[in-house]
């Protein structure tokens, strides 16, 4: 189908563009890549009088580092966020994620903002910040306010982000030291094809012992899911196969997921129990590769 | 309307303003205001990578991308990488390593190229399919682009005309006994679609030129009870809408016994996108959003979408108007050779096993397109069209419309690949034909991906009741098969299916006894059609997996039981079958020799496994689709003026399998002149005569037979006038390369221009005509007995390798042995792209492929990103092989390579799977998720039972 008609407008700054967007009300999209938003108006699954392009705002680009941290704004493209140094060394999961997303095209055109902000269940930039404890800085042009990574997408296609405020950047925090991440994504092909689950983790460890956990899971529920009771097994136990083979388990009682074409409840619980042990043990890895060489994940 | 906005970017270095509405993509402003339509679209959704463009040097799809977002910027299209006239390597690369085929995917597979290698100049075999995978190329030639990619630098020098591909590769295993066949020349249309510059049909643009769109059913059975164009036809721009009521009362349809189609629904609509209207309008956004304004008042019948129910006590009837049909029984087959019963009862071993295939679709990368312009005052019609059958086409036109044939003039341009989906006539060639006599305007229309995968005409879902009876050493004594199709909603080619999934059977293995059974039934599905392999790909993997669970039962070796039973040259099957020349034998030989079969099985690593397939088909079907006494294929050969080139004259069709290269080289080789000096006029059958097209794999033995007569008449003229010259008797001259001279004194020579030059001006035009029919009396003379005949068949066998995780139950196939009997091969680079192209095929119709309906007859993926085909960071190591054979009813000894070497795979998948984790998974696709619950159930049986 082709594209209904609307109006196109380029606002240079933030406070432009959320005025603007409160001005035109419902009808608005921000227009960020695009690779979402353009075959949605070609389905015409959302109504859009007016396109609100974020191109032109200089401040939503880059990666830079923050109080040890980064902040990667929301215009950066996966391709940039999957080589860049500094997410390779604070979340090497999230660099494992979007390297993983669609060909190289959509990597090269779509952003990590339009990846949180789409919402949809399958995204996988927001499992994998989630397990680095990330969180979104959101503003209204105005003044700033942050939202827990885990609080971002509240149901498919919704977020937390009201009518004006514009996703600015991810924060994500100094990787702690003796810590790992892991993104582990199942496809039913190799090449350019959404998840049937993926499963993020990030472990703080010290020796054996589990000083902090994070599991989040993707494409098997509305949202990404922060598997609490994988969580709850791990949390301060030791990182030994059985407890990693016991948060695997519990990961699948987390899921909430839908029979659909890429696989039914069943096969995802499943998967997601296969995803969560690999990516518990490719986290320890490379917490104590970490440690080990005293540097960041490789 | 939206106002317009302006926009300045720097295509291909040359800067434009444009005046653009803001809705506009880059892909259409590229296309439609900037006429660079080498830029594809294949699905308008970033799925398929076709529309890839360089945004300041990066990739990205331009069908994705607003216009306005690119404002200001640098876009190189593939127009623009060649530069001061010389192409870039990698244009080069591709066409001398082979790595184009239709052609559609290929100026978006360059242009991902070239932003690899501007950014890394030698990347790993890893990062090339990184940097690729999100580009979809259906036929298959992912291997050759990696190749073509590594060894970019080769031909970085070579002028694009030199005849042989230097690459060693190519020429492996190929045996010289000519001059232009059986060289791996390249391929006749590769220039063009390495540049952009090939149209294909959506790329035509003609004066006055208006879109059509159709609309379709949205419920999957019902009656139409009202349509209100109204609103439709007063939307400003709309200029013609029809629906049932404009259209002849004509059925049309592919099968004479079963024409069930109409053109646009009368009455009755039978499936999810049942044609019902169809409008022309001044541009496609206009006609879409006037389709929407059509309102139908449909009574819901109900529905049935399984051939089980449809055939049930009470089912609604599909096609009540005709009583041939009644129980939804489309086609029926019962056929009965030897004594199958005392086979069984006789056997040692008896195996039975129920096998359900897939309902797969074709998804070449470019869609269905079509236009329609009435010249002479409205009395003779032009169609444009994707089509793989022009004749068949024309002939359906003539029929349906009641024109005659001499009226109408179908142009095939450049196919984007068919695999068998646009081997019919469709509504959009039928209503752009209408609605451009309604306006007066020449009317344009294609498919969407979306659309068109709802008029479908893919593969048939086949269930499958298998029975094999063997005696102790594994020798077939018996075969019983019970089939039944799903047809969906019209005939389209079913009963050639139902017939194929029968007959081709006996082809490949020695079977005496033999007991077939098919039912092709209607459902309120879309209707299935011809898919490569044409019905036999379900029966041939149902044979192989059963045939392999028979030899582990007895305890013999998977190649072993194949080589006992195997199909020998010049045998006639037990339905009557003409097998001419078989080299099945070799096949399999060379295959397990090349894999290492006997080192390799039962010596690998755990969760990997080792299988084998086999397969063949028809060289060319041995009857036409609808009866006539014309010769199948026709040729005429004209030498120019000067005699410096010659026009070659036939309608056989490029759908991207190489059959222009073929021809050609089929033509040189006979008139003794070089490759490049052959024009070749095969798109228009105002100026080339009939040909039945590209199906049933009959190109290169029946069209190139034709060319081959036509040159060898030619060559007998030219010889005549040089045989004056010389002063000698015509008889004892050999042309060859451009030269002429006498076989006994070689060095008495003259060219062949010049002996050409000589014959036309004394004579008048050099022309020389052939034709090609069939043999005689083919087949058994029992109801069907003419499906699966062929001049010749082909013989493949493929060993597989896979690993199974089995956690997961993913597949990940590692690597591919296969080698095949094609008699001659022509072209050494095009056979071998068809045989990968076949393997990759299998591999996603055997693991991946599947479409999916919801309640309602909805279907749930209609588009590639719901469906998925293997991309190139899919396809495992594959090595393809020829074995030495001749086909005395070929041209220069050669059959067919396109369909055959698919069949195999799917059956070898399953074999290897099983080897590697002990599943044995008798549904297509093979997923994972079937996999993984195969393997619980075999564990929690040996749990059970230990």
């Amino acid at each position: 189908m082709h594209i209904g008609d609307f109006a196109f407008h380029r606002p240079t700054t933030l406070a432009q563009a959320c005025s603007l967007s409160r001005e035109l009300g419902e009808g608005a999209l921000f227009l960020a890549g695009g690779t979402d938003v353009v075959p949605d108006l070609k389905r015409r699954l959302r109504p859009a009088t007016d396109l609100i392009s974020l191109a032109q705002i200089e401040e939503l680009r880059g990666i830079r580092e923050v109080d040890g941290g980064i902040e990667i704004g929301a215009l950066t493209t996966h391709a940039e966020v999957a080589v860049h140094p500094l997410v390779r060394t604070h979340l090497a999961a999230l660099s494992d994620a979007a390297s993983s997303i669609g060909g190289h095209q959509v990597r090269s055109q779509a952003t990590i903002g339009g990846n949180w902000c789409g919402g949809v269940p399958c995204a996988d930039t927001p499992p994998a910040s989630i397990a680095g404890g990330a969180v979104a800085v959101v503003t209204n042009g105005e003044g700033e306010r942050e939202i827990d990574a885990a609080a971002f997408i509240t149901a498919p296609r919704v977020t937390a982000l009201n009518t004006g405020e514009i996703l600015r950047c991810i924060r994500i925090p100094a990787r702690p030291a003796h810590s790992g991440t892991s993104f582990q994504r199942f496809t039913l092909r190799k090449g350019l094809a959404l998840a049937v689950a993926s499963v993020a983790v990030g472990l703080e460890v010290e020796g054996d012992r589990i000083n902090g956990a994070r599991v989040a899971l993707g494409a098997v529920g509305p949202t990404p899911i922060v598997a609490k009771a994988s969580i709850g097994v791990l949390e301060k136990a030791t990182a030994t196969d059985e407890v990693f083979e016991e948060a695997a388990r519990a990961a699948a009682t987390d899921a909430q997921p839908i029979t659909d074409l890429r696989g039914s409840v069943d096969y995802r619980r499943e998967i997601v129990t296969v995803l969560t042990r690999r990516a518990l043990r490719q986290a320890l890895g490379r917490a104590r590769e970490g440690a080990m060489t005293g540097g960041g994940e490789r | 309307m939206t106002h317009e906005v302006l926009i300045r970017l720097k295509v291909n270095g040359d800067e434009r303003t444009l005046g653009i509405s803001p809705n506009t993509t880059l892909l259409d402003a590229l296309r439609e205001h900037l006429d660079l339509t080498g830029t594809k679209k294949g699905c308008g959704m970033g799925d398929c990578g076709s529309c890839t463009v360089l945004v300041n040097g990066k990739p990205v799809n331009s069908c994705l991308l607003l216009a306005v977002q690119a404002d200001g910027a640098e876009i190189t299209t593939v127009e623009g990488l060649a530069e001061g006239g010389e192409l870039h390597p990698l244009q080069k690369s591709f066409v001398k390593h082979g790595a184009l085929q239709c052609g559609y995917c290929t100026s978006g597979m360059l242009m991902s190229s070239k932003a690899l290698v501007d950014e890394n100049p030698n990347p790993s075999d890893e990062e090339i399919k990184t940097a690729l995978s999100g580009h979809l190329c259906r036929c298959g030639t992912y291997p050759r682009i990696l190749e073509a990619i590594r060894h970019r630098e080769d031909f970085a020098d070579t002028p694009l005309d030199t005849e042989a591909l230097k690459a060693a590769e190519a020429e492996r295993e190929q045996k010289r006994d000519h001059h232009v066949v059986s060289h791996g020349v390249t391929r006749y249309d590769g220039p063009d679609k390495v540049t952009g510059r090939a149209k294909y049909t959506a790329d035509i643009k003609l004066s006055g030129m208006i879109h059509g769109k159709i609309l379709g059913s949205p419920i999957a059975h019902g009656i139409i009870k009202r349509i209100d164009v109204s609103k439709a036809r007063e939307l400003p721009g709309v200029m013609a809408v029809i629906t049932g009521s404009d259209v002849t009362d004509n059925y049309y349809g592919v099968s004479p016994a079963r024409y069930d189609e109409q053109i646009l629904a009368k009455e009755r609509v039978r499936y999810v996108g049942d044609e019902v209207a169809a409008v022309a309008a001044v541009d496609e956004a206009t006609a879409e959003q006037a389709i929407s304004l059509i309102e139908v008042e449909y009574e819901e019948l109900p529905a049935v979408f399984d051939p089980d129910a449809a055939m049930a006590p009470g089912a609604p009837v599909i096609h009540p108007e005709k009583e041939r049909y009644a129980g939804n029984i489309n086609t029926k087959v019962e056929w009965d050779f030897g004594d199958v019963d005392r086979a069984f009862a006789e056997a040692h071993l008896v195996r039975k096993q129920r096998f359900v295939g897939n309902r797969t679709y074709q998804s070449p990368i470019e869609t269905h397109a079509s236009i329609a312009r009435w010249e002479h005052h409205g009395n003779k019609l032009t169609i444009w069209s994707s089509t793989q059958t022009p004749h068949y086409l024309h002939q359906m036109l003539s029929r349906t419309l009641e024109i005659p044939m001499g009226d109408i003039r179908v142009i095939r341009p450049a196919v984007g690949g068919g695999f068998g989906v646009k081997a019919e006539t469709t509504p959009l060639e039928l209503c752009a034909a209408i609605l451009a006599k309604e306006t007066g305007r020449p009317v344009k229309m294609e498919y969407s991906r979306e659309e068109m995968v709802h008029h479908f005409r893919g593969r048939h879902k086949q269930y499958m009741d298998l029975e094999i009876a063997v005696d102790r050493e594994g020798k077939i004594q018996g075969v019983k098969s019970d089939i039944l199709l799903d047809g969906g909603a019209y005939t389209s080619f079913g009963v050639i299916t139902a017939y194929y999934a029968g007959s081709m059977v006996p082809t490949l293995y020695k079977i005496e006894n033999y007991r077939y059974r098919g039912i092709r039934v209607y459902t309120n599905l879309p209707a299935s059609g011809a898919f490569r392999g044409h019905g036999v790909p379900h029966p041939r993997f149902a044979f192989e997996s059963l045939l392999d669970m028979i030899a582990e039962e007895l305890g013999i070796d998977p190649i072993e039981i194949r080589k006992r039973n195997a199909m020998e040259p010049n045998y006639l099957t037990v339905n009557a079958l003409d097998i001419s020349s078989c080299e099945f034998m070799a096949t399999l030989e060379a295959a397990e020799e090349k894999s290492e079969w006997k080192q390799r099985r039962g010596n690998l690593p755990e969760g990997r496994g080792i299988g084998v397939g086999c397969g063949g088909f028809v060289s060319g079907a041995g009857y036409p689709i609808y009866r006539s006494d014309f010769p199948h294929s026709n040729a005429v050969i004209r030498v120019h003026e000067d005699a410096t080139g010659v026009s070659l004259h036939i309608a056989a069709s490029e759908i991207g399998q190489g059959s222009d290269t073929v021809l050609t080289q089929i033509a040189a080789e006979e008139l003794g002149i070089p490759y490049h000096q052959v024009w070749m006029v095969d798109c228009d059958t105002v100026l080339s005569p009939l040909d039945l097209g590209s199906y049933s794999s009959r190109v290169t033995l029946m069209a190139g037979n034709a060319v081959k007569m036509a040159a060898a008449e030619v060559k007998k003229q030219v010889l005549a006038a040089a045989g004056e010259w010389l002063g000698c008797d015509p008889g004892g001259l050999v042309a060859v390369g451009g030269q002429i001279f006498i076989r006994e004194y070689p060095e008495k020579k003259m060219s062949w221009a010049e002996a050409g030059r000589m014959a036309f001006a004394k004579n008048g035009p050099v022309v020389g005509t052939g034709h090609y029919r069939p043999p005689k009396n083919l087949g058994g003379g029992f109801k069907g007995s003419t499906v699966g005949t062929s001049p010749a068949y082909s013989f493949s066998t493929a060993v597989c390798e896979v690993t199974v995780d089995k956690e997961t139950g993913y597949v990940t196939v590692e690597k591919f042995t296969d080698y095949s009997d094609a008699g001659t091969v022509v072209n050494p680079v095009t056979f071998h792209g068809q045989v990968e192209g076949a393997i990759i095929m299998g591999i996603g119709e055997g693991l991946l492929e599947d479409t999916v309906f919801a309640e309602g007859g909805r279907l749930r993926n209609p588009n590639l990103h719901d469906y998925l085909i293997p991309t190139i960071a899919d396809v495992p190591e594959i090595h393809t092989g020829v074995v030495e054979s001749y086909e005395p009813r070929g041209p220069f000894g050669a059959k067919e390579i396109g369909e055959g070497s698919m069949l195999p795979a799917m059956g070898a998948l399953a074999n290897a799977i099983y080897d590697a984790c002990g599943a044995r998974i008798t549904s297509l696709p093979i997923t994972p998720e079937k996999i993984l619950a195969a393997i619980k159930a075999k564990e929690a049986q040996e749990g059970s039972t230990s």
